[in-house]
């Protein structure tokens, strides 16, 4: 049983924030996804809590132990790197043994555990290889295997997964996701790739220059982003942003998307609007629905315009086309054919528009 | 056509090899021939009559002694192999200090080290010189040993520096959180991984002493320090020169460095295969 805990933690290099401020409460036995572009902090966190980067000020408790003074080896936690960091000069064997050795643990206990590790994995074969032999994959759960047999408190993973290529990292992903199930313990895990982040998480924390943005579900964070940068970095390809005017005229208010588009305002928006001449609208391209008959009900919008672009992706076709000068991707998930130039027919679910302010960037809720 | 290539090429290659050795070869030859076959005219290739003579001589087999090749040989063993032993092990934690810590004024120091690998040993044999004799320690291997350590260390860490760097620190960072000190990490990890580059690090300072020639000439007076390079000149009479002694002398100088080198080669070549990061 072991949770994290971080006070008002904070990284410096001399005046580089690297960490500001960070409050986090990560439960026992939870998934905590770090996610956030290079720079973030995302990495620095995970290695002040792994015991390998000293701390500015704040707390680091690990299983409501104060661990802020003390080496990486007493903190009971395993960290796996996304160079593997293997020991090569050493077999699978003896790499997975490694730690025990290190704390004198029984030769028969080290013989079971590392057994008990290699059976989990699936590296029976691999056993008396050296890490020059092992491909990629194989490469990567040799370093998982060799922070299983400790029975850390918690996993540390870096960017595990970065360098696989694209069907390797599927694979591992669910490979990850099941260890935890099996494992049940608390899994701290820092990637860029929102995908990942997505998939594996009990809970994502996004970050920006040292700072958290949003803490929440996956589903959470994907359908109530609180700012434009959360909106744009979680989501494939990211929610469309624009630009838009409000007019109020006559008890009514009207958004401009483009060009002689004007789309009615929902009402539980409208009174956010007041005083506010201009708005950042979001729409995700799956929300944004190429139809070919107007079918809407009365809350929907709907308006048409010439596509620039179609790329189909088998199971659905991306159509590419410019609102306000900006371009804007839309999901057509049953594909007929289109072609370039085309007048296609928009429909907009209006419960699923997000709306931002311009100054601040924050969701108008 | 292409047979004919083939074999010219080997000819070349056999006669540049010729070329190269032939310096050692004629040593070796001389080694084994009397005085005056070895100043004959026109050059007298293959010895007429193999003798052993002047090895029995140094190493005083027939009870009389020319030149005590053998404390020589001892004191060179003695003064090289300790020597390197200091430096390797001082150049391995500066070099490890240099590879992974930050600290004020690192580059600084790092530059300093080199710049007095750049002094010629020979301009500091005077001082070295008055230096020694005032405090005790000329013609004792102590000092020479000391000098030696101090030539080599910059040169142990700049080379052990490099070896370090190559390898992820992500090693030792891996191997701390599995449980190692950092001494433990060092030991375990990137010791035995560094260990080819020490190796090859540790045959440089070895046979930089081992030949070394300058300043022993001046530290060493007598038989009680002398090393072989400087054991050599006592052929060298005030008339007449014994070339046969010289050569042989030059032999046993010779043959232990190159065993040496190719007792640990192996390890130098197999060395830094990384296996363990993704390249």
């Amino acid at each position: 049983m072991a949770n994290v805990d971080l006070k008002n933690l904070t990284k410096k290099y001399g005046e580089v924030i690297a960490v500001q401020n960070m409050d986090l409460s990560i439960p026992h036995n939870e998934f905590l996804v770090l996610v956030g572009p290079s720079g973030c902090g995302k990495s620095t966190t995970l290695r002040m809590i792994a015991g390998l980067e000293e701390i500015t000020s704040g707390e680091i408790y690990i299983g409501d132990q104060l661990v802020n003074e003390k080496d990486p080896k007493d903190r009971n936690v395993s960290m796996v790197f996304q160079n593997y960091a293997l020991y090569p000069h050493m077999t699978v064997e003896e790499n997975l043994g490694f730690s025990l050795k290190i704390a004198k643990v029984d030769k028969n206990e080290i013989e079971t555990r590392v057994k008990e590790a290699v059976q989990i994995l699936g590296l029976e074969e691999l056993q008396k290889r050296k890490p020059s032999q092992l491909s990629g994959g194989q490469r990567q759960r040799v370093a998982m295997g060799r922070a299983i047999v400790r029975r850390p408190d918690a996993f540390l993973f870096d960017e595990p997964l970065s360098n696989l290529d694209a069907k390797l990292r599927t694979q591992m992903r669910t490979e990850i996701k099941k260890l935890h199930q099996k494992l049940k313990t608390t899994i701290i895990y820092v990637t860029h790739d929102q995908v990942e982040a997505m998939t594996l998480a009990d809970r994502i924390i996004i970050m920006k220059d040292g700072y958290i943005e949003q803490i929440g579900s996956p589903i959470e964070v994907f359908n109530k982003p609180v700012n434009v940068f959360v909106a744009t970095f979680i989501g494939s390809p990211p929610m469309n942003i624009l630009t838009c005017d409000i007019i109020s005229k006559d008890q009514k208010v009207k958004i401009k998307i483009d060009n002689e588009i004007y789309l009615d305002c929902p009402e539980n928006f409208k009174d956010l609007f007041n005083n506010k001449s201009k708005v950042y609208l979001g729409i995700r391209a799956e929300d944004l629905k190429p139809v070919e008959k107007n079918t809407i009900d009365n809350n929907d919008w709907f308006f048409s315009k010439e596509i620039d672009l179609a790329e189909p992706l088998g199971t659905e076709t991306q159509l590419f086309f410019h609102l306000n000068g900006k371009e804007i991707i839309s999901r057509m998930y049953n594909p007929y054919p289109v072609s370039i130039g085309d007048k296609i027919n928009f429909q907009i679910d209006t419960s699923k528009i997000h709306f931002f302010d311009i100054d601040t960037e924050k969701t108008l809720f | 056509m292409k047979k004919i290539k083939k074999i010219a090429f080997w000819f070349l290659v056999l006669f540049l090899l010729i070329l190269v050795c032939m310096p050692g070869i004629w040593i070796f030859i001389s080694a084994f021939r009397p005085n005056p076959e070895i100043l004959a005219k026109p050059a007298n290739w293959i010895p007429d009559r193999w003798t052993i003579y002047e090895f029995t001589q140094m190493f005083s087999i027939s009870g009389y002694v020319s030149v005590p090749a053998f404390k020589y040989l001892m004191n060179s063993v003695i003064i090289s192999s300790v020597s390197t032993v200091i430096a390797i092990t001082i150049g391995m934690m500066g070099g490890y200090a240099f590879a992974r810590y930050n600290f004020k004024g690192k580059n600084k120091i790092f530059l300093g080290l080199m710049l007095a690998r750049a002094v010629p040993g020979i301009s500091l044999s005077l001082p070295l010189f008055i230096l020694f004799a005032k405090i005790g320690i000329i013609n004792t291997s102590f000092g020479v040993i000391i000098v030696y350590v101090a030539m080599n260390v910059p040169f142990t860490i700049w080379l052990t520096d490099g070896f370090f760097r190559q390898i992820p620190k992500e090693m030792s960072e891996v191997a701390r959180t599995d449980g190692c000190t950092r001494l433990q990490a060092f030991w375990n990890v990137e010791l035995p991984l560094a260990g080819p580059g020490i190796g090859a690090a540790a045959i440089f300072a070895f046979l930089l002493s081992w030949n070394e020639y300058a300043l022993a000439s001046v530290l060493t007076r007598t038989v009680h320090s002398k090393t072989l390079p400087i054991g050599m000149m006592d052929y060298l009479d005030e008339f007449t020169i014994n070339w046969a002694g010289m050569c042989a002398i030059a032999v046993v100088m010779i043959v232990p460095a190159v065993i040496l080198t190719f007792i640990v080669q192996k390890h130098l070549v197999s060395g830094l295969t990384f296996g363990g990061v993704k390249g």
